[in-house]
C-alpha cells in the first residue's frame, strides 16, 4: 500500500467512524497533538472527533536524511475522540484491518506510555502499540491540556505514517517509502531534509531566533490581551518552534532553558483558560450539536 | 461453604501496576473480609494485561455472629424499693428489652445492670458487592486516570465486571457498568466472550478461551518455552527478573519465538545490544553460555499473538531489531568520529540543577572532591593523575548520540569510547565504575578511580542538594539522594577505604559555600553539617540494621537514640570519621550479645550510665586521675572502683579500638560495681554530702565514659 494510500485509508475509516476529517494546521509545530484541532478542542464539554495529516518538525532530529529511521519532518496522523468511546481499542483494531494488518495474525501489544508535555501544561495516560515489536501508534487518554483538567476525556490516537508504511512495504528506510507507485518518499523529502539539518544545526542565526522568540511572545501576548484565541495560539507555536530551532543549535544555555521553557507553558496556559471562557461565552456551542446530529462513533 | 469470584475487566494495564494491585490486594482482601466477620478458607489472585480477578474460596453462608454488650446503670440507681427507676426503664427501653433480660454483674465500681445481646450475621452474599467495590476503588497506583464522561479513577478504563457467588451472578455496579457472568476471552484468540459456568471454574473458563489467568504459570510457560529456543541454537538465554516480571503481565497466552539478526552487528559493545533487547523492546538474549563470553545472533520475544503464527510474527520482529541496531550503529560511529575529551564543552549546555549550573560546573566540583579524597588516601603521584583525568571524563559520555538514546547507557559508553580514545583502561574502568552500585544488590566499583571519583560525585550532590534546601521528604527523593548516600557507605566499607567522612564533608560544605555564597550564607554552615549528619544517620542505620542485621537497640548504642539531638550528634560526627570503627563495634556488640559477654555486663553498665547522668562529668572525660579527688574516698568499694577504673584507663590508651579487651575490662569490673550498688560494702551515690556525692556520680560517669567507646549503654534495652 502506498504512503498516499494509507493516509486516503485512514481518512475513510476515520470519517466512516464521524470523525470529521480536516486538513493540517498551517503553523510549524513539533506534533499533531499542538494543532488547535487538538489541543485546543480536548479543552471544555464539548464533544469532538476529528482526524488529519499534521506535518511535525523536530529540528533536534535531523540526521542529514543519513539515519534510515529517523527525520526531523515526518507526518503523523491524529484521531482526537471526545468523549472516550468505550470500544476505541477494538475501533483502532479496525483501522489496522482496514490497511491490511489482521491483528489476528500478529502480536499486538498495548505497552505503558504515558504522554507529558511540560511546555503545554498537558498529559496523558497510554499506550505506544506494538505491531509484532514495532511501535505504530501513540495511544493516550488526555487528563490535562493546557493546565486544564480534560472532563469529558479525549482520547488520542496517533499513527506513525512513516513507520507504519514501512511495515507495510516491508522496507528499512524512510526514503524508500513507495510514496505512490513512481515516487518515493526520498523523492519527495530527502534533498529537504539535508537542507533543513543543515540549517538546523549550522546555517540558523541565533540572534535572529532570539529576537523573533521575543517577538512572537510579544505579539501572542498581546493579541490574548484582546481576547483572540487562534492568533494567539499561531504566535504560540511559532514561539515553541523557535524555542526548538535554538535547542537544536546548541544556543540555550542551563540558565535560558527553564526560563523559555516557562514563557511558553504559561503562554498555553493562557490560552488554553481563553479558549474554555470563549466556548463558555459562546454557550458551548457544540453541546446542542451533539444532541440532534448523534456521532455515529 | 461457598465460591465467590470478581473479575474486573480493564483496558490494558501497565505491567507493574498488575503486579502492585496483586500484591495489594493479597494484604487488602482478607484484612477486609476479617473486618467483617467472615474469612475465606483460600484467596486466589489473578492477573493478567486485561484483568485482576480474586476468587475466594470456602466462604460461609453468613457472617460470625457478634456478641455485644451493653452497660446499664449501676443497680443501686437502678431500683428503689425493689421496683426499677426510671434510669433502668429507660435503658431496657432504649435496647428494645425488658428488664428481666437485663443481668446483674460485679465490676470495680460495683454492681451494674448489663444487657447481652447476639447480632446475628448477614449473608455473606449480602455483604460481598459493597467490598468487591471497596477492593477494586482501594487499589492505588502512582497515577490514576479518568475516562469517557465518568468520574471513576483506575490505572486504566475499566470495561466489564464478572462477580459469581457459585454460579449465580451477584450484581456489583460501578459507574454505568453492572457485573455479569461472561468476559470477553484472548484479544485475537478468541474474541467472543465466554460464560463462567461457576466461581471455581474461572480459571479452566478463561484457559478455554486461550487466556492463562494465573501469572505463575505464565511466569513458567514463559520460563521453560525462553530456555527452550535458546538451547534451540546451542545458547544460553539472560532472563533479566525485572524483565520476566514485566513480560508476564504482557501476554495472556505467551509463545515464544527465536529471532535473529546479522552477525555483523556483534561488533557492537554487548551492553548496548543487549540493552536495545532487553529495555526496548523486551527481547531476551541469547548467549554462547550461562558464563556469557559472547553473545550470539539471536533473540527471544514472547508473543501475545496467535501461537501458529510465532514464525510471521518473529520476522517483523527481526526488522524492528535490525532498525534498531542500524540506529545504534550510526550513533556509535557518529561518537567515535571525535575522542572523548572534545565532548566536554557540550557538558556546558546539560543542566544538573537549576540553581547549581550544568554539568560542566559539576565536573569541576567532582574534581575538587576527588582530589581531596586521593589527598586522604595518600594516593600516588601517579594514581593521582588517573583519578584526574576520570573526574574530568566521567560525565562526558552524557552528550554522546548514544547515551543520549539510550540514558540507561550512562557509563558503559563511556568506558569504550575512552578506551577506544586513547585513554588509560584505569581511566576508562573507572568512569564506568564510579556509577556503581546502581542499586540495591548493584556491583561495587574495583578501581580506585571509579570509588574515589563515585563518592566524590556523590558527596557533591548531597551537599549541593541540601545546600539548596531540597533535602528528601517522605517519598520523595528526586536526586535519589539517599541511594547515593547507601552507595558512598557501601563502597567506603566494603573497598574498604579509610576515610573520613567527616572531614570530607565539612571540606565539601565550605567549598560549596565558597562557590555559590548567594545559595548558603555562612551562618548557616553549621546547620546544614547537623542537617546532613542527621540523614547519614539514618542511612548508617539502615546499613546495619537491614544490610548487616544488627538488632536496633545496639544501633541506638553506637548512633544515637533521638535524631539531631546534640549528645547524638556527637555520636554521629564519631561515626562518620571512621565508618570501619563504627562497623567494628556494631558488630562487635552483636557478637558479645550472642556469647553472652554483653549480657553479663550490661545491668552494672546501663545502671551505671543511667545513674551517671544525674553528675557533671563531660562524656570526654576518661581518666580518673583528672576528676577523683581520691583523699575524699573513703569506703573500700569506692577506693576498689576508683582503681579499677585506673586500671582500665591504661589498658584502654594503650589498646584503642579493641573493643573485646574493652568489653574484658568492663567485665572484670562487674563484681566491684555489684558491690558498689548493692549488698554490705554498698555505698550510698546520692550521699548528703556534696563531695562524697560528687566523687561518686564520677566514678558512675568514668565507667559510662569508658563503656562508651563502645557503646552508649543507656539506649541499649534487652538483655542478652
Amino acid at each position: 500500500m502506498n504512503f498516499q494510500s494509507v493516509i486516503a485509508t485512514l481518512h475513510q475509516f476515520w470519517s466512516a467512524q464521524g470523525c470529521l476529517i480536516v486538513q493540517a494546521y498551517d503553523v510549524e509545530k513539533g506534533a499533531g497533538t499542538k494543532s488547535p484541532h487538538t489541543f485546543l478542542r480536548a479543552l471544555g464539554p464539548e464533544p469532538w472527533s476529528v482526524a488529519y495529516v499534521e506535518p511535525c518538525r523536530r529540528p533536534g532530529d535531523g540526521r542529514y536524511g543519513e539515519n534510515p529511521n529517523r527525520y526531523q519532518y515526518y507526518y503523523q496522523y491524529q484521531v482526537l475522540i471526545k468523549p472516550s468511546p468505550d470500544g476505541i481499542q477494538d475501533l483502532y483494531l479496525d483501522s489496522l484491518r482496514v490497511l491490511g494488518i489482521l491483528p489476528e495474525e500478529h502480536d499486538i501489544r498495548f505497552v505503558e506510555d504515558n504522554w507529558e508535555d511540560g511546555a503545554v501544561g498537558a498529559w496523558g495516560v497510554g499506550w505506544e502499540v506494538w505491531l509484532d515489536g514495532m511501535e505504530v501508534t501513540q495511544f493516550t487518554y488526555f487528563q490535562q491540556c493546557g493546565g486544564l483538567d480534560c472532563q469529558p476525556v479525549s482520547v488520542e490516537i496517533t499513527y506513525g505514517l512513516e513507520r507504519l508504511t514501512m511495515y507495510l512495504q516491508q522496507t528499512d528506510a524512510i526514503a524508500k517509502i513507495q510514496w505512490n507507485d513512481r515516487l518515493t518518499y526520498g523523492d519527495v523529502h530527502l534533498q529537504g531534509e539535508i537542507e533543513q539539518s543543515t540549517y538546523n544545526f549550522q546555517a540558523s542565526n541565533p540572534q535572529l531566533l532570539f529576537t523573533l522568540f521575543d517577538l512572537y511572545q510579544q505579539e501572542a501576548e498581546q493579541l490574548l490581551d484582546k481576547g483572540l484565541v487562534t492568533p494567539a495560539l499561531d504566535y504560540i507555536l511559532k514561539c515553541s518552534h523557535t524555542f526548538n530551532l535554538l535547542d537544536a543549535r546548541g544556543s540555550i544555555s542551563v540558565t535560558q532553558r527553564a526560563g523559555y521553557l516557562g514563557r511558553v507553558r504559561s503562554l498555553a496556559r493562557r490560552v488554553a483558560q481563553l479558549y474554555v471562557q470563549q466556548r463558555q461565552e459562546l454557550g458551548f456551542p457544540l453541546l446542542g450539536a451533539a444532541a440532534h446530529r448523534a456521532p455515529a462513533v | 461453604m461457598s465460591t465467590f469470584l470478581l473479575e474486573l475487566g480493564t483496558e490494558d494495564m501497565p505491567a507493574g501496576f498488575v503486579t502492585s494491585a496483586l500484591a495489594q490486594w493479597e494484604q487488602l482482601v482478607p484484612a477486609s473480609l476479617a473486618l467483617h466477620q467472615l474469612s475465606a478458607r483460600t484467596v486466589r489472585l489473578y492477573g493478567t494485561p486485561r484483568r485482576l480477578a480474586l476468587v475466594l474460596e470456602g466462604l460461609p453462608p453468613r457472617q460470625t455472629d457478634q456478641e455485644v454488650e451493653y452497660k446499664g446503670p449501676s443497680v443501686q440507681a437502678a431500683f428503689s424499693q425493689g421496683q426499677p427507676t426510671p434510669a433502668a426503664l429507660g435503658f431496657a427501653r432504649s435496647r428494645g428489652v425488658q428488664i428481666e433480660d437485663l443481668e446483674r454483674r460485679t465490676t470495680e465500681k460495683g454492681e451494674f445492670l448489663f444487657l447481652r445481646q447476639v447480632l446475628p450475621g448477614r449473608p455473606t452474599q449480602e455483604i460481598l458487592p459493597a467490598l468487591g467495590q471497596e477492593w477494586i476503588l482501594g487499589l492505588e497506583a502512582p497515577r490514576m486516570m479518568r475516562w469517557g464522561t465518568g468520574n471513576l479513577k483506575f490505572s486504566r478504563p475499566i470495561r466489564w465486571l464478572v462477580s459469581l457467588w457459585e454460579d449465580q451472578v451477584l450484581p456489583l455496579t460501578l459507574g454505568a457498568l453492572t457485573s455479569g457472568q461472561t468476559s470477553p476471552g484472548h484479544r485475537v484468540m478468541h474474541p467472543q466472550r465466554v460464560t463462567i459456568n461457576g466461581a471455581g471454574a474461572y480459571q479452566g473458563c478463561l484457559e478455554a478461551a486461550w487466556v492463562q489467568v494465573d501469572p505463575d504459570r505464565r511466569r513458567q510457560q514463559i520460563l521453560s518455552q525462553v530456555q527452550a529456543q535458546a538451547a534451540a541454537v546451542g545458547g544460553w538465554a539472560e532472563v533479566p527478573a525485572s524483565l520476566l516480571a514485566e513480560v508476564v503481565h504482557l501476554v495472556e497466552w505467551p509463545s515464544a519465538g527465536l529471532g535473529n539478526f546479522e552477525p555483523e552487528f556483534l561488533s557492537l559493545p554487548a551492553a548496548v545490544t543487549t540493552t536495545v533487547m532487553i529495555t526496548h523492546q523486551r527481547y531476551f538474549p541469547v548467549w554462547d553460555s550461562e558464563r556469557r563470553r559472547s553473545l550470539l545472533p539471536h533473540f527471544i520475544a514472547v508473543s501475545n499473538g496467535n501461537p501458529d503464527r510465532v514464525s510471521e510474527i518473529l520476522l517483523g520482529n527481526e526488522r524492528v531489531i535490525r532498525a534498531r541496531l542500524a540506529d545504534a550503529r550510526f550513533f556509535y560511529q557518529a561518537d567515535l568520529s571525535q575522542p572523548l575529551v572534545d565532548y566536554l564543552p557540550r557538558l556546558e549546555t546539560v543542566t544538573f540543577q537549576e540553581a547549581l549550573g550544568s554539568m560542566a560546573a559539576k565536573v569541576e566540583r567532582i574534581g575538587q572532591g576527588a582530589a581531596r579524597i586521593a589527598q586522604q588516601l595518600a594516593l600516588t603521584p601517579s594514581e593521582r593523575l588517573v583519578v584526574e583525568r576520570t573526574a574530568l571524563l566521567c560525565k562526558a559520555d552524557l552528550v554522546t548520540q548514544m547515551v543520549g538514546e539510550f540514558p540507561e547507557l550512562q557509563g558503559i559508553m563511556g568506558e569504550t569510547y575512552a578506551a577506544a580514545s586513547g585513554e588509560p583502561l584505569l581511566v576508562a574502568q573507572g568512569i564506568r565504575e564510579h556509577y556503581l552500585p546502581r542499586h540495591p544488590g548493584d556491583d561495587l566499583p574495583q578501581s580506585y578511580a571509579g570509588q574515589v571519583v563515585g563518592i566524590a560525585d556523590r558527596l557533591d550532590t548531597l551537599v549541593s542538594i541540601f545546600g539548596l534546601g531540597l533535602a528528601p521528604t517522605g517519598s520523595s527523593d528526586p536526586f535519589a539522594l539517599r541511594r547515593a548516600a547507601n552507595a558512598v557507605v557501601q563502597v567506603v566499607l566494603e573497598s574498604p577505604l579509610n576515610l573520613d567522612l567527616l572531614r570530607l564533608l565539612r571540606e565539601q560544605i565550605t567549598s560549596f559555600s565558597s562557590a555559590y555564597p548567594h545559595l548558603l550564607p555562612s551562618p548557616d554552615l553549621a546547620s546544614l553539617e547537623a542537617q546532613l549528619l542527621v540523614f547519614w544517620g539514618r542511612r548508617l542505620r539502615s546499613y546495619l540494621q537491614e544490610d548487616l542485621g544488627i538488632d536496633y537497640d545496639l544501633v541506638d548504642g553506637v548512633l544515637g537514640k533521638t535524631q539531631g539531638d546534640p549528645g547524638d550528634l556527637r555520636l554521629l560526627r564519631r561515626a562518620l570519621e571512621d565508618l570501619g570503627d563504627l562497623q567494628r563495634r556494631a558488630q562487635w556488640l552483636r557478637t558479645s550479645r550472642v556469647q553472652g559477654t554483653l549480657g553479663k555486663i550490661y545491668p552494672t553498665v546501663n545502671r551505671a550510665t543511667r545513674l551517671a547522668a544525674q553528675g557533671d562529668l563531660p562524656a570526654d572525660v576518661l581518666d580518673p586521675q583528672q576528676v577523683l579527688e581520691v583523699q575524699y574516698l573513703s569506703a573500700p568499694v569506692e577506693l576498689a572502683l576508683a582503681q579499677a577504673l585506673q586500671d582500665a584507663h591504661g589498658v584502654i590508651t594503650s589498646h584503642p579500638g579493641d573493643y573485646p579487651r574493652l568489653t574484658e575490662v568492663l567485665q572484670a569490673m562487674t563484681p566491684v560495681l555489684e558491690r558498689f550498688f548493692d549488698g554490705p560494702e554498698s555505698v550510698l551515690v546520692m550521699d548528703p554530702d556534696p563531695v562524697r556525692r560528687r566523687n561518686r556520680l564520677n566514678l558512675l560517669g568514668l565507667l559510662r565514659n569508658q563503656a562508651a567507646l563502645l557503646a552508649d549503654f543507656g539506649v541499649i534495652v534487652n538483655l542478652g
